[in-house]
């Protein structure tokens, strides 16, 4: 009774609240869907690099297994450590022990290289890479419309 | 019985700071994570040569050398073109030897990668548009919309046979 009592009082003193309930539900449908859609960012970059543009780049589906490796007119950097080229070889058979049978064998390499890179440097990365047994390489690149394609 | 149920309500759990964490939650992924996708061309680079291998016999007539030299300049068994004019020649030429074709990339140490990927990407444009070609009289549908099985028969239709050299010394000033 007392209860019935105060609540009228209430109402009937000042404007009714704005109900929150559902805020909490709004919010927590953005956070998934940004959790969906993004990536964790895990590189720190440590060496500057601006990847080629081609009309035939593909989305790369594959988010787990894959080691990116940064290479620009600087140096090495793969994943998050700066690398010397001899390097590579341990740090892959590193990763490739933290990794399940089946990623092991879907480890993609993904190769941000630098447009002026000279083709010597990633001709010795890809010898390491040939070492290192990881033969599925993702050369990176950003999107071109057919259309805007600059002859040479 | 009605009158019992509001003599003692349970209490309601309150839940305004709900919204705060979410938004706390929602903020931290907003920093901790990028939208940017990882595009490219994939390549399955070949193992390490093995000693006992023996060097396989293409004939000269099935390889087309598409050479990269020190200043970038793009060729095709020695005639100077542009990476427009390599895909067209090439979607000719593997048309005509389909199956024994083998496309010989050659770089120069000098070479600037934005120069290799290009010619890799006309390249890629090349075995595309002929798979595509393909994929529309077999299934009268572009060859990303065909069933996997389909694309094997397509693939093995139009094999990719790329072959590529390790960036050589020589030739050519850098």
């Amino acid at each position: 009774m007392r209860a019935m009592k105060s609540k009228f009082m209430r109402t009937s003193r000042s404007m009714p609240g704005l109900n929150l309930a559902s805020m909490p539900d709004l919010i927590f449908t953005v956070l998934f869907f940004f959790m969906l859609v993004t990536h964790m960012r895990d590189d720190n970059l440590k060496v500057h690099y601006e990847v080629p543009a081609g009309t035939e780049v593909q989305k790369m589906e594959q988010k787990t297994a894959v080691i990116n490796l940064y290479i620009s007119p600087e140096g090495l950097q793969i994943d998050n450590q700066l690398i010397a080229p001899s390097g590579i070889v341990p740090y892959i058979n590193e990763v490739r022990k933290g990794l399940s049978v089946e990623n092991q064998d879907r480890l993609i390499v993904s190769i941000k290289a630098d447009k002026k890179t000279p083709m010597g440097v990633i001709g010795d990365v890809k010898q390491e890479l040939q070492k290192a047994y990881a033969l599925k390489v993702n050369y990176s690149g950003t999107e071109e419309s057919p259309s805007s394609t600059n002859v040479n | 019985m009605f009158g019992r149920r509001h003599r003692e309500p349970v209490p309601e759990l309150n839940t305004s700071s709900t919204a705060d964490i979410s938004f706390m939650l929602l903020i931290f992924f907003l920093v901790t994570s990028s939208m940017e996708t990882d595009k490219g061309i994939m390549r399955q680079i070949p193992p390490m040569p093995d000693e006992k291998q023996q060097p396989m016999d293409i004939k000269k007539e099935h390889v087309m050398t598409v050479k990269l030299d020190a200043h970038d300049q793009l060729s095709l068994d020695g005639t100077l073109l542009t990476p427009k004019q390599l895909t067209e020649q090439l979607i000719q030429r593997i048309e005509q030897d389909r199956t024994e074709h083998v496309v010989s990339i050659e770089t120069h140490r000098a070479t600037t990668y934005e120069a290799y990927f290009k010619t890799q990407n006309a390249v890629v444009r090349a075995y595309a548009s002929l798979r595509n070609q393909r994929a529309r009289q077999l299934c009268g549908k572009p060859y990303a919309k065909c069933s996997p099985d389909e694309r094997e028969d397509i693939d093995h239709y139009y094999p990719q046979r790329i072959s590529e050299a390790l960036p050589k010394e020589e030739g050519g000033q850098p």
